[in-house]
């Protein structure tokens, strides 16, 4: 399905309206047009509204089941396309106003100017949302919707548009697929920045793809983990667990692993041990895993023990849970779906997790003492972690948080100065 | 290895109950035979603390540990030297790492049997010339994989008057031509002689879903038969309902459902497993099945969904006796109207794809029972 200037077509004239693309792509700046963030959270939060009194369940629903989504995360996510949600995130993002330097100068910021979004296929709604950040700055938006997609991204923007007709200019959907590079490229070479979700794979993919004088803006897969001191509490343990259990580690900002603050085996053996249990605990307190990743897992696992004698992990199993007590320090995908490592590292070699720059993303601290949690938090935010949280609040969803350690809308923004007319002599 | 030889040799090929005792007396030797030629499967049986030994019966064969297919991909595992394999297979590589496996003579012997005792009871030997068109890879001494080798041995059911290729190797590597493909099938449907397709069922059926679109049908002469092999591989979410399968083969190649005929098997468990009149894989004399319970892997009841544990004394290389697939499946032992006594395996998808309850009908409730 495409999405064009407001108007649906089938994917069979994707050619023909691409080519016309280069003409129409700049219609806004023909006009001098801008777009003011009110009109984008005005139409964002009418349609949401919608959206809650149930008008796409039959959309919607299919895909909360699918991914496993809670009602209360569901809300959460709404609330983020409220106006309430989304001015704050302006305020925030958008905080520098107008400035005049010197009397003379005016410094202001301005859209990008037209953003190419390649959208991940793993979270639905996300190719909507990163188009609506790039209509909150201003910019044009060109959505290439990731394979498989379930058309609710296409059906989201196209209803926004009938909300405020204004936006048919700033938003067009593709469904090219990743293959088509040529299409890609002239895709990319037709804007200003390529918003690339995804995979080491998408990026490298997107920075070969678009020209030098393009700006990428990358939000890759991320890897996210706990710190705990050998002593901290079952109930943050347990916190901790829940989490697991309740997004089965399938977020950027789930946990993987638990590394301890030690150097000895049989401190971590006992930690993992403790672990295990309330992650069985909070286990019986979860929907079921997913019974073919449960599957799934199991063979992993099993696989796991058999190569015990090279790995010298140990692994404790019990039904679709497990945690794998390893002997290596690094930070690695688990095998998902409530199946953790417990490594050890004690604090003076936190810093060896530097060389996990690009994808290091929440860590949980978990100690029962202020400073040492102070003293650890430093150290995370030092090596490049960007949310530090509690247990339970791993994959929390906050108001006007900032991306991957960065606001999205100051990304597709640029600062232009620009000086006053001179005044006349005779003022 | 007698007793894999007199086991090889039973042509009453669905009378599993009474091949029991001599089935366990098999394993037992294939696994001392293992065990004492292959280093890495001893140091497994010895972590299990488990001796061949302890195969007394059919019902020890749920505590021989099992090598899950995986492990194949990740090591080679064989228990006679290079110089005895004369052949050697892969496994397809749908999910990128590919299992090696190696044929002896023994092995081969062996397997030579089971398919001249198969092929005689689901009436595939004739000696009537047959047109052929494999919807497949031709052979190459490059492509290893097992899949075109048993196609190729397919073509020897029946004398083969012509072979077709619907992927031949060209200069550029191997090309997909449909035109080749209809024109033999054009050429079949004059012919005097019966026509037998060979292939993958996604590409079965999409050939036909596509000359059906452009309302291209023939009469195949009678004896025709269209044969199904290698699983539904990365099409499982295209995979149609069996019945509408069945009737796009009768209104585009004008062959009724008793002549298509399903094969099951895997590189690591070469077993020749063919579907009965009702549709059904009868788990053959010399193979068994248990399904296991993926949170345990203790063995579940029949009409209960788990895991596909396959078991063989088949295979001399390697310790290829007790292996663990990437599938889901349920035995049925509710009788079947076809005659055949044994229970008949049932797939029901992949692990690990979220919407494996997609992948048949009626499995679904089997799993909402379990999860």
């Amino acid at each position: 399905m495409i999405l064009y200037r407001g108007k649906l077509y089938d994917n069979s004239r994707q050619s023909e309206l691409i080519a016309s693309l280069r003409d129409d792509l700049y219609a806004p700046l023909r006009c001098g047009g801008t777009l003011s963030p009110q009109t984008v959270i005005n139409a964002c939060d009418r349609l949401m509204r919608r959206v809650l009194d149930g008008e796409f369940d039959s959309v919607i629903k299919p895909f909360l089941n699918a991914f496993n989504v809670s009602e209360a995360q569901f809300n959460d996510m709404t609330a983020l396309f409220s106006k309430e949600g989304l001015e704050y995130k302006c305020a925030v993002e958008l905080c520098d106003g107008e400035k005049v330097i010197d009397g003379r100068i005016i410094r202001k910021r301005y859209p990008l100017g037209a953003l190419l979004h390649i959208a991940a296929g793993n979270v639905d709604a996300l190719p909507a949302y990163s188009v609506i950040e790039g209509l909150l700055s201003g910019n044009i938006n060109v959505l290439k919707l990731p394979m498989g997609d379930s058309g609710l991204s296409v059906l989201l923007l196209y209803e926004l548009i009938k909300e405020e007709p204004a936006l048919s200019d700033y938003i067009y959907v593709f469904d090219v697929p990743s293959t088509e590079t040529a299409t890609l490229k002239a895709l990319a070479d037709l804007c200003d920045g390529v918003v690339v979700w995804g995979g080491d794979a998408a990026v490298k993919a997107a920075r070969t793809m678009a020209d030098v004088d393009t700006k990428i803006i990358a939000w890759g897969h991320k890897l996210s983990f706990a710190y705990a001191e050998p002593d901290a509490s079952d109930a943050e343990l347990y916190a901790l667990a829940k989490s697991i259990c309740d997004t089965n580690q399938l977020l950027c900002s789930s946990c993987q692993g638990i590394f301890v603050d030690t150097d000895s085996k049989e401190t971590q053996r006992a930690f993992a041990r403790r672990f295990f249990e309330i992650l069985k605990a909070a286990n019986e307190n979860s929907r079921p895993a997913d019974y073919g990743m449960r599957a799934k897992n199991a063979i992993n696992l099993y696989n796991e023990r058999l190569e015990r004698h090279a790995t010298g992990s140990e692994i404790l199993k019990e039904g679709a849970v497990s945690v794998i007590i390893a002997e290596d320090e690094t930070l690695s995908l688990s095998y998902l779906y409530r199946n953790v490592w417990v490594k050890r590292l004690p604090r003076e070699r936190l810093y060896t997790l530097k060389k996990y720059k690009g994808c290091l993303q929440t860590a949980a601290v978990l100690t029962r003492d202020r400073e040492t949690r102070e003293e650890i938090a430093r150290t995370l935010a030092l090596i490049g972690v960007v949310r530090i949280t509690s247990g339970g609040n791993m994959s929390r969803t906050v108001r006007g948080e900032a991306h991957d350690g960065t606001y999205a809308l100051r990304e597709y923004s640029r600062i232009v100065e620009t000086e006053l007319f001179p005044p006349s002599k005779s003022s | 290895m007698k007793y894999t030889r007199r086991l090889f040799g039973l042509g009453n090929i669905y009378d599993t109950k009474a091949s029991d005792e001599l089935f366990a007396l098999a394993m037992r030797e294939n696994a001392r035979f293992q065990y004492d030629n292959c280093a890495d499967y001893r140091r497994i049986l010895d972590e299990f603390s488990f001796s061949p030994d302890m195969i007394r019966g059919t019902d020890d064969l749920a505590r021989l540990p099992f090598l899950p297919t995986l492990y194949f991909k990740h090591h080679d595992l064989f228990s006679l030297p290079d110089s005895r394999m004369l052949i050697r297979a892969t496994s397809s590589g749908t999910s990128g790492a590919m299992s090696n496996v190696g044929f002896d003579l023994k092995t081969l012997a062996f397997g030579a049997r089971m398919v001249i005792n198969v092929g005689r009871y689901h009436k595939l030997w004739s000696p009537v010339p047959t047109n052929y068109i494999i919807f497949g890879y031709q052979p190459t001494k490059t492509n290893k994989t097992a899949v075109s080798k048993t196609a190729l041995g397919f073509t020897f059911f029946a004398p083969a008057k012509s072979r077709t290729f619907a992927l031949e190797i060209t200069k550029n590597g191997y090309e997909l031509s449909w035109e080749r493909v209809t024109d033999a099938l054009k050429l079949a449907s004059r012919s005097r002689f019966p026509l037998r397709t060979i292939g993958f069922p996604a590409y079965t059926y999409f050939l036909l879903r596509d000359l059906k679109a452009r309302g291209v049908t023939y009469k195949m002469p009678p004896g025709s038969m269209v044969t199904l092999g290698g699983g539904w591989k990365q099409f499982y979410a295209e995979q149609p309902d069996k019945k509408e399968f069945y009737a796009l083969v009768r209104d585009v190649l004008g062959i009724d459902e008793d002549h298509v005929i399903e094969f099951f098997g895997a590189v690591e468990h070469p077993i020749l497993y063919t579907d009965c009149r009702f549709h059904h894989f009868h788990i053959p004399v010399y193979s068994r099945v248990i399904i296991r319970d993926p949170d345990d892997f203790s063995p579940v009841e029949c009409g209960r969904a788990g895991l596909i544990n396959l078991l063989t004394p088949m295979m001399q290389s390697g310790p290829l006796l007790s292996v663990m697939t990437d599938d889901l499946g349920i035995l049925h032992d509710e009788g079947c109207p076809c005659g055949a006594p044994s229970p008949w395996l049932e797939i029901i998808g992949r692990v690990g794809i979220s919407d494996v309850m997609t992948c048949a009908a009626g499995a679904q409730e089997y799993l909402k029972e379990q999860s």
